[in-house]
């Protein structure tokens, strides 16, 4: 005879056991008298246990509505700066997809632009942007460069995208933005996630 | 107010929902069809029904309080009995004299008023024994037993996995076979 199944009887009795389980109880109460007595215990208590009979009615059902309906408080309203920041909260994906778009839109118009030059369409300007080897090639260098117009400012970003090694700077920023983005956006889906735990206990 | 002409034709997500945004109106539906099995619950963790009808109205003014909150992945019915459970062990803690066998009525009997008068015995001796458990193994016992609960519906009602589930369920009832010996071998 197979081990007793004792620890098993309660679950099979509430019908909560399934597959290989349920077989192997089964089986078991098959053959074995003491574990069928034992589930007869079981149903016998709950018999016995099931025929308290329920809460006597004290208050009639529509006046314990009432009475719940009255003893009800006003819900506190939440205050304009809690709603904005729920809101702000709520649009944080939305926010995080529009800088992914903006550094993708930026990084992509850059390649063209580089292209461009490199095909010669800027004419003397290109060649004042590309790098050349008498350029200098390193990042505190190109930074140290006085800025003094919008121009200078595409210049930096231009040498910024053709130095850098053999990722190049432009992939570098790329990379490390979606990364930031990225970590952004796993930080707020895991803080989701533990407010919506918390919310439904 | 919304404008509904039935409240009891409703679904009970859509009287949730319009109980979320404060309709008093829906809430109270929820509380008229919840409220045998909400007073039921804690009557058999405490065993007196004015107690019992008292804390389940605790218990609906904290669900009110709470339903802004709730997210209906798992019935409401099990919320709210959550709710009912911390109430009734909220009473339980206050009172620490829980027993009130005045209150328990006389079963329906057809065996005249000896009958009548052991079944009521009986009965006493049950709900004492009942009541004599721990209140957490109490609290499985009675959503098992008379609210006819899953084990998942009980794990997710008293937030407490489902080993812990049968754990109790068994301490309970081993206790129960204990002490109620007598009145098994009858059966």
């Amino acid at each position: 005879m197979n081990k007793h199944v004792t620890a098993w009887l309660g679950a099979y009795h509430d019908g909560e056991l399934q597959g290989g389980r349920l077989r192997q109880v089964e089986a078991h109460l098959a053959e074995c008298a003491a574990c069928r007595a034992e589930l007869e215990g079981l149903r016998a208590l709950t018999e016995l246990v099931r025929e308290i009979p329920a809460a006597a009615e004290v208050t009639p059902p529509e006046r314990f509505v009432a009475q719940v309906g009255l003893r009800l408080p006003r819900r506190p309203e939440q205050p304009a700066w809690r709603r904005a920041l729920e809101l702000g909260w709520r649009l944080t994906p939305f926010g995080l997809l529009g800088a992914w778009a903006f550094v993708q839109a930026v990084f992509v118009m850059a390649e063209v632009v580089m292209f461009a030059l490199r095909l010669g369409l800027g004419g003397d300007a290109a060649a004042a942007l590309l790098p050349t080897p008498q350029t200098g090639s390193g990042l505190s260098e190109l930074l140290s460069r006085p800025v003094a117009g919008l121009n200078d400012v595409g210049r930096v970003v231009v040498r910024l995208m053709n130095h850098g090694g053999p990722l190049g700077w432009g992939i570098i920023l790329n990379l490390a933005a979606l990364a930031v983005i990225g970590v952004l956006y796993w930080s707020w889906l895991a803080t989701w996630w533990v407010r919506r735990q918390r919310q439904e206990r | 107010m919304n404008s509904r002409s039935t409240p009891s034709a409703e679904t009970e997500s859509e009287l949730i929902a319009a109980a979320q945004q404060g309709d008093r109106q829906a809430f109270g539906e929820l509380v008229r069809r919840h409220r045998a099995g909400v007073i039921n619950v804690v009557y058999r963790m405490c065993g007196d029904a004015h107690v019992a009808e008292d804390a389940a109205q605790e218990a609906f003014i904290r669900a009110w309080q709470h339903l802004p909150r709730y997210r209906p992945r798992s019935p409401f019915r099990n919320w709210v009995y959550r709710i009912a459970t911390n109430a009734a062990v909220d009473v339980l803690r206050r009172e620490k004299e829980t027993v009130d066998i005045d209150t328990l009525p006389l079963v329906a009997s057809n065996g005249g008023p000896e009958a009548a008068m052991e079944g009521h015995e009986r009965n006493e001796r049950v709900q004492q024994a009942v009541l004599a458990l721990p209140p957490a193994s109490r609290a499985v016992l009675v959503l098992r037993e008379y609210e006819a609960l899953s084990y998942r519906e009980i794990a997710e009602t008293l937030d407490i996995p489902i080993g812990t589930v049968m754990s109790r369920l068994n301490y309970a009832r081993n206790r129960l076979r204990e002490s109620l010996a007598p009145y098994l071998e009858v059966l």
